[in-house]
């Protein structure tokens, strides 16, 4: 696991950011390719691109609504079809993945932790506040307001720590996994490991890109 | 009548299960200082820990399982939706064993012992 060399390798920088560099490289060559060629009935590569696009985009509209989909898809369809593609990059022999690494995943989580506030404080202005304070409104109730904002304040500051983490773990649990694995039996068993990485691989980037979505939806929605 | 012989079994497979562990806590507190046995305190800490989660996570996910199944079985027609409500729930609650993991990898890397 630490013995081999990466294939890519330039002294001086660490290698989850060279592969995190090679996966931009590659979405933006796959863009500006379908780009140059776009034809209105399509056709190949175009098609695929299509397909995937189309999918997150109803995963999207679904949950936030056609309004507010066209703003933050960019963000979601991004961040979905970057951190699949540098999941699978891990299975490659020679390359690493970045989201093996907590600095990356948090990267990856902090972007959607600052959109929720900045998107509900714009929408809402300062009645964002009500969202921290829980379903009862009255002076009576000004205790359990104060309770329920401070646990909402902890639950959302919990939010990038936990998207991050649960990237990083799963990810970093593979690597280590496959690491064991090829000590104890280098035959047979971690192929069945590497088939594990992909479906993984696939979940977990859907589900991050599934608990933006809800974190978005929540912040612009109206407050009860 | 079957239901309570089960949760009394369970119970006292639990009891069991865990009785050696008290004792060895009880064992070797009282047979050494902590200062030089911090090693063999982390590496237990860290070994029970992630077995601990482990547990829960399995109880947690069979439990959701077993009644996505049951959903899929009573509606067919539903399945494409449960599965994706599983796969979600399932990540969710791994999650969870994977923080227990890091602590744990946290604790064995701070005494070295790590391979």
């Amino acid at each position: 696991m630490e013995g081999g060399g990466y294939l890519i390798n330039i002294p001086g920088v660490p290698s989850y950011v060279t592969y995190s560099w090679l996966a931009m490289i590659i979405l933006v060559l796959m863009a500006v390719l379908v780009r140059s060629s776009i034809k209105l009935v399509p056709s190949g590569f175009q098609n695929f691109m299509e397909t995937v696009i189309d999918a997150l985009y109803n995963l999207c509209e679904e949950t936030i609504g056609s309004h507010w989909a066209g703003t933050f898809f960019p963000l979601i369809g991004t961040l979905g079809i970057y951190i699949l593609l540098c999941n699978y990059m891990g299975l490659i022999p020679g390359f690493d993945s970045p989201t093996s690494n907590i600095n990356t995943t948090a990267s990856c989580a902090v972007p959607v932790f600052l959109a929720t506030h900045y998107y509900g404080l714009k929408v809402h202005g300062p009645k964002y506040i009500n969202h921290f304070l829980g379903p009862v409104r009255s002076i009576f109730a000004l205790p359990l307001m104060i309770m329920m904002f401070f646990i909402e304040l902890i639950g959302h500051l919990v939010r990038p720590v936990t998207l991050s983490v649960r990237l990083f773990g799963n990810m970093m649990a593979k690597h280590i996994l496959l690491g064991v694995l090829a000590i104890l039996t280098p035959v047979g068993v971690p192929v069945l490991v590497l088939g594990l990485g992909v479906i993984v691989g696939v979940v977990q980037a859907f589900v991050f890109v599934l608990l933006s979505i809800m974190y978005l939806a929540g912040a612009v929605e109206e407050a009860h | 009548m079957k239901k309570q012989t089960a949760v009394i079994l369970l119970v006292l497979v639990m009891v069991f299960l865990l009785v050696p562990v008290a004792f060895a806590e009880e064992a070797a507190a009282a047979a050494a200082e902590a200062g030089s046995n911090a090693k063999a305190f982390a590496v237990l800490g860290a070994a029970l820990g992630i077995g601990i989660a482990a547990l829960g996570t399995g109880i947690g996910q069979g439990i959701g399982l077993s009644k996505a199944c049951e959903g899929v079985a009573r509606n067919p027609g539903a399945s494409g939706k449960i599965m994706m409500i599983l796969i979600i729930g399932l990540a969710m609650i791994e999650s969870l064993a994977i923080y227990a993991l890091l602590v744990s990898l946290g604790i064995l890397m701070s005494q070295n012992s790590f391979f």
